[in-house]
């Protein structure tokens, strides 16, 4: 039986605006296996992002318990939850969110660097190798089209190998043929390291090629499709 | 594929330093951009103080370089009143070739007795100068020029006079013909502040003058020559001097050497330095405001970065850290910049002003210097800049997808507060270590601490008002007031700005203007018109009634005067003690002494008795009560004057309180009649013109005095103020200057803040204009806004800058505060100036903005 690598139990997540406060999540439970592949869809608003962002320890529930690879972080404090991003998460965002100031080599580099790797440059030079970026190492982002920009941040969140990859629209600003190319780049150097996967997105097409889908609505799941089914597969 | 395995090693506490040195410096790359107000603000202050040290050190290289020149000789003995008796010389032939020369005030008039003019005559032997060269117009030699009866003479006696080279003048009794004109006298410095134009003759002729008689005020100065062999190190100098002290312990010389030639210039050189110093710090802290907007600008902008460095695992600690090394990195920019600008300025003075400085200014900055500034620019940025960074910490990743829908603000870390404070600390040490009168660090602390307090508090109480003003119908008048109460606005930073540089202002402008008034408007009610020194107490009599008879109503006073030096204070001698910087002067050098059986006018006894009239007892002082308790003196003390080569002890009787500025006859030291009376002396003399005398009169009554009394050297208050008015100009310049720099940080500052908040005025323009509001509307609504702020960051500055400058000038200076209408005017001229030039230009740049890339990229 596969490992439980998300536990959400109850989240709940209230913002404050000035305004007055916003119901972002209200009571979402969900567990996910390791090596299983989700997908959460959802219209604008629903929640969906929010509840990528819980997994990752950045967004803090307003309550609620979060298990991340057996260890429960919804206490922990920024620097604990970083650290535990730089071990066991990468993250893949919509808008990509490199450091512009730095090459796609230095921005790969930049987690091994921070957590004190040696040989950060070699891996990173690997990396972009490996996602088809091995001539571009010292461009700049603003020198990188869109999907090469997001094919450096894939390389970014995977340098450390992560057990688990969260994707926030990983496709959402790229046109069809260069969002397939990214999913193939990504669900590909995932199968090679066999990390969990959890993306966000609007493509029902990309949602089709995961293991599940989970349907948010208005801050809560209105649907969970394939949990027995991706099961049963990685069991089999 | 390669990838790093989870197992790769890491390092306990995660990345080496080395590495988020270079993420931080990596970082930079996208430039300066947002740091220019940052670092202008930082170079300006070290430049000011980079300045102020580097001229000290080139006006001191200056000093000691020329030394010799200034001093006339490796070292100088002089003393007042009495020639160096035959041993006495012998002593100081002993240690190399020695040159006599004395210095005297006297008049000069010409034969006819129609002009008059008081010189300062100073006689040489033929040996002068031992160092350096006398100048004369057209060349010339000057010692040939002075065989004879005959004088070389300053440029100004001639013009005064009317006279020309090859005519004759009286000096005392003698005739002398003017050789040459004087350009430049190699040891002018080492004489005190001239009031009158110089004439040398020779020592022979100044026996021919009679003018040097028992009692008269005169200077004899020997100077002296090592031979090139003798060692000649400031401490073998120092021994030297010493050793001829201990030779002659009661003969009352003043010795210097060419090591420190002018303890006097030395002092002031110090005391200007300190103080500029502190102008300086003041324009640093004001750019600190600059500096902490200018981070916090910086950080806002690189959120978005500083959420990535979180999203993939880099912990506060190391984000901050990152951040900190840019603020350092940036900061040494600065601090390099105005290092470099500050080295130039002795350059720049001494190619501009060099002839008006006192000493040639020798290229010399000493590492100190440097690093003070360096240290004071390091310590100001990292005080204003910890704050704002410290929000780095408060940044969370989720800000990657949604913008902060929590404030940022709010109280840093507590090691942040621990570090804020140690830097509070430090820069008051610092301040305190090299800043000469130590309270003077405690005011100008104190000062800006009020003002930064002051207009921070009035800035939120301005926009806050604003936020609960009504909203008017006028349009542009309810965009201004929006703008004035908008959370985010300019309200805050710019009456931070403009008020704390304005307050400056208005204080520097407020003490000039009292002090000017002072010297020159408050004076001449209360003060005589006229001086006479070296009255003959003999002559007295007549002199009096010759005054009286020729105007009527003319009010003298006359006191017995010698001069004498402080050699011990409760037996201890005075080379020994440490006395505040500020009652230094009592020691150095000889002091006018007095004495009378009665309370002299402008006198009050504070503490003791008044001797009897008729006290005959051993000798007794009165001694100045606020000089009294800098120098530790106490009714019962004795203290040992040195007069004539003799030194005298007398005990304290009583202390008094001098008012000073009234110009009246009065001394530090009043003695027992029976202390003084016998020994060789004139008088001093003063005359008070009734009101409304016709000028001419006086000039007929100064030239008859003259022709009467040729011993009688007369100075007219009024120029002698005029004298003292002038150099007090050249120092308020320099005083102003400095204070301007202070306005010039507020300016940075101001500018930096209307910068920061130019592209969300540009964007509401734009919204504006699309809507249908007309450019003038905009243009009125921000003039609206800028010249309310304006108005009320100068109202302030002015209460503020009063309350400073009565402070500065009451305690500090011991002055009356008096209130200028100009130095309000300037002040609000200066506001508007300010406002107009940077609001102006931030107005045309909101105006010609192309609306199209702003409301495409928002």
């Amino acid at each position: 039986m596969p490992n439980t690598i998300i536990q959400l139990k109850d989240i709940r997540l209230t913002l404050t605006s000035r305004a007055g406060p916003v119901e972002i999540l209200r009571d979402v439970s969900l567990d996910i296996l390791a090596g299983q592949s989700t997908a959460i869809v959802g219209p604008s608003g629903s929640g969906k992002t929010s509840l990528l962002m819980v997994m990752a320890g950045l967004e803090k529930a307003t309550r609620g318990e979060i298990v991340i690879n057996g260890k429960d972080i919804s206490g922990l404090s920024e620097d604990q939850l970083a650290a535990v991003r730089g071990r066991d998460i990468g993250i893949v965002f919509q808008s990509f969110h490199l450091v512009p100031t730095m090459t796609a080599l230095e921005n790969v580099a930049l987690p091994l660097e921070l957590a004190g790797i040696p040989d950060a440059f070699t891996t990173a030079r690997t990396l972009l190798d490996d996602v088809g970026l091995g001539a571009r190492v010292d461009h700049f982002p603003a020198q990188l089209s869109g999907g090469e920009q997001q094919r450096v941040a894939i390389a970014r969140a995977l340098s450390r190998r992560p057990p688990l990859i969260l994707a926030d629209e990983p496709t959402g600003n790229l046109d069809g043929k260069t969002g397939q190319q990214i999913v193939d780049v990504l669900f590909g150097l995932r199968e090679r390291i066999g990390a969990t996967l959890v993306l966000v997105t609007h493509d029902e097409r990309l949602a089709a090629m995961t293991d599940r889908v989970i349907r948010m609505m208005d801050g809560r799941i209105s649907s969970d499709e394939g949990k027995r089914s991706a099961i049963r597969a990685v069991s089999t | 594929m390669t990838v790093a395995t989870a197992d790769a090693p890491i390092l306990k506490h995660g990345a080496p330093w080395r590495t988020i040195v270079g993420i931080g410096l990596r970082e930079l790359r996208g430039g300066l951009s947002g740091f220019q107000i940052f670092i202008a603000c930082l170079a300006l202050g070290v430049m000011v103080i980079a300045a102020v040290g580097a001229l000290g050190d080139a006006l001191r290289a200056g000093l000691v370089r020329q030394g010799e020149t200034i001093l006339g000789g490796d070292m100088s003995f002089a003393r007042m009143h009495i020639r160096a008796t035959d041993g006495e010389r012998k002593s100081f032939d002993a240690l190399g070739t020695v040159s006599e020369t004395s210095t005297m005030r006297t008049m000069a008039r010409r034969l006819d007795g129609s002009e008059q003019a008081l010189v300062e005559l100073k006689s040489v032997d033929a040996q002068y100068p031992l160092a350096g060269n006398v100048e004369m117009a057209g060349g010339g030699d000057f010692k040939a020029a002075l065989t004879g009866s005959s004088a070389v003479a300053d440029g100004m006696l001639l013009e005064r006079l009317g006279v020309k080279v090859g005519d004759k003048v009286r000096i005392g009794d003698a005739e002398v013909e003017i050789r040459g004109v004087l350009t430049s006298e190699p040891d002018g410095v080492a004489d005190r502040l001239t009031y009158g134009p110089r004439v040398f003759i020779s020592l022979p002729t100044l026996e021919t003058t009679h003018l040097a008689k028992p009692g008269t005020l005169i200077k004899w100065r020997y100077a002296v020559k090592q031979p090139l062999t003798a060692p000649s190190s400031p401490d073998d100098l120092k021994a030297l001097r010493q050793s001829v002290a201990k030779e002659m312990p009661e003969a009352g010389f003043t010795s210097n050497d060419r090591h420190n030639p002018s303890p006097q210039v030395t002092r002031v050189l110090d005391r200007l330095r300190q103080f500029l110093i502190l102008i300086g710090l003041a324009s640093l802290l004001i750019g600190g405001v600059g500096i902490a907007n200018s981070v916090a600008t910086f950080i806002d902008k690189r959120v978005k970065v500083i959420a990535i460095l979180r999203s993939i695992g880099a912990s506060g600690q190391q984000i901050f850290t990152i951040f900190l090394i840019q603020i350092l990195a940036m900061s040494a920019v600065g601090v390099a910049i105005g290092l470099a600008l500050g080295m130039a300025v002795p350059a720049v003075v001494d190619y501009f002003y060099g002839d008006a400085l006192p000493i040639r200014a020798e290229f010399s900055v000493s590492p100190a210097s440097l690093a003070i500034a360096a240290l004071y620019g390091f310590l100001v940025a990292l005080l204003f800049a910890l704050w704002p960074l410290g929000r780095t910490e408060r940044v969370r990743a989720s800000e990657l997808f949604r913008d902060a829908v929590s404030p940022r603000e709010g109280w840093p870390q507590p090691v942040i507060l621990a570090a804020l404070a140690a830097l509070v600390v430090a820069l008051f040490g610092l301040a305190l270590l090299t800043s000469e009168p130590r309270s003077l660090v405690f005011y100008v602390a104190g000062g800006l601490v009020m003002m930064l307090v002051v207009f921070s508090v009035l800035g939120g109480l301005v926009a806050n008002a604003a936020q609960k003003f009504p909203r008017p119908s006028w349009p542009p008048l309810a965009l201004a007031i929006r703008n004035i109460g908008a959370p985010d606005g300019l309200t805050r930073s710019v009456v931070l700005s403009l008020g704390t540089g304005l307050s400056l202002l208005v204080a520097v402008a407020l003490a000039n203007a009292s002090l000017v008034d002072e010297l020159r408007g408050r004076l001449p009610e209360h003060s005589p018109d006229y001086f006479l020194l070296d009255v003959p107490k003999q002559e007295f009599p007549p002199l009096a009634a010759r005054i009286t008879e020729s105007i009527p109503g003319t009010q003298l006073t006359v006191a017995p005067m010698l001069r004498g030096r402080l050699v011990k204070l409760k037996g201890q001698p005075v080379e020994d003690m440490k006395v505040p910087s500020d009652a230094q002067w009592v020691l150095n050098g000889d002091r006018g002494l007095s004495y009378t059986s009665v309370v002299p006018e402008g006198s009050k006894v504070i503490e003791g008795q008044w001797w009897s009239a008729d006290y005959s007892g051993p000798p007794l002082v009165s001694f100045d009560v606020e000089l009294a308790k800098k120098l530790g003196l106490a009714l019962g003390d004795v203290v040992t004057v040195n007069v004539l080569g003799r030194n005298i002890d007398a005990t304290i009787a009583n202390l008094r309180e001098v008012k000073w500025e009234s110009l009246a006859i009065n001394f530090v030291m009043v003695f027992t009649p029976a202390t003084l009376q016998s020994a060789p002396h004139n008088f001093l003399a003063t005359v008070r013109l009734p009101k409304g005398t016709d000028r001419a009169a006086e000039v007929a009554l100064v030239r008859d005095l003259g022709q009467k009394f040729p011993t009688v050297s007369t100075i007219r208050v009024r120029d002698a103020i005029d004298q003292v008015n002038t150099v007090f100009a050249k120092v308020m310049v320099a005083v102003q200057v400095a204070g301007s720099v202070t306005l010039i940080a507020g300016a940075l500052v101001l500018a930096g803040a209307l910068a920061t908040a130019q592209r969300r005025r540009i964007l509401e323009a734009v919204i504006l204009r699309t809507i249908g509001a007309q450019r003038r509307q905009i243009l009125a609504a921000h003039a609206l806004e800028y010249a309310f702020l304006a108005a009320i960051a100068a109202l302030v500055a002015i209460l503020l800058g009063s309350i400073v400058a009565w402070i500065a000038l009451t305690r500090v200076m011991e002055l009356d505060f008096v209130f200028s209408l100009n130095a309000v005017l300037l002040t609000l001229a200066a506001a508007g100036l300010l406002i107009a030039v940077f609001g102006g230009a931030g107005t045309w740049a909101v105006l010609r903005a192309r609306p199209v890339p702003y409301l495409r990229t928002e």
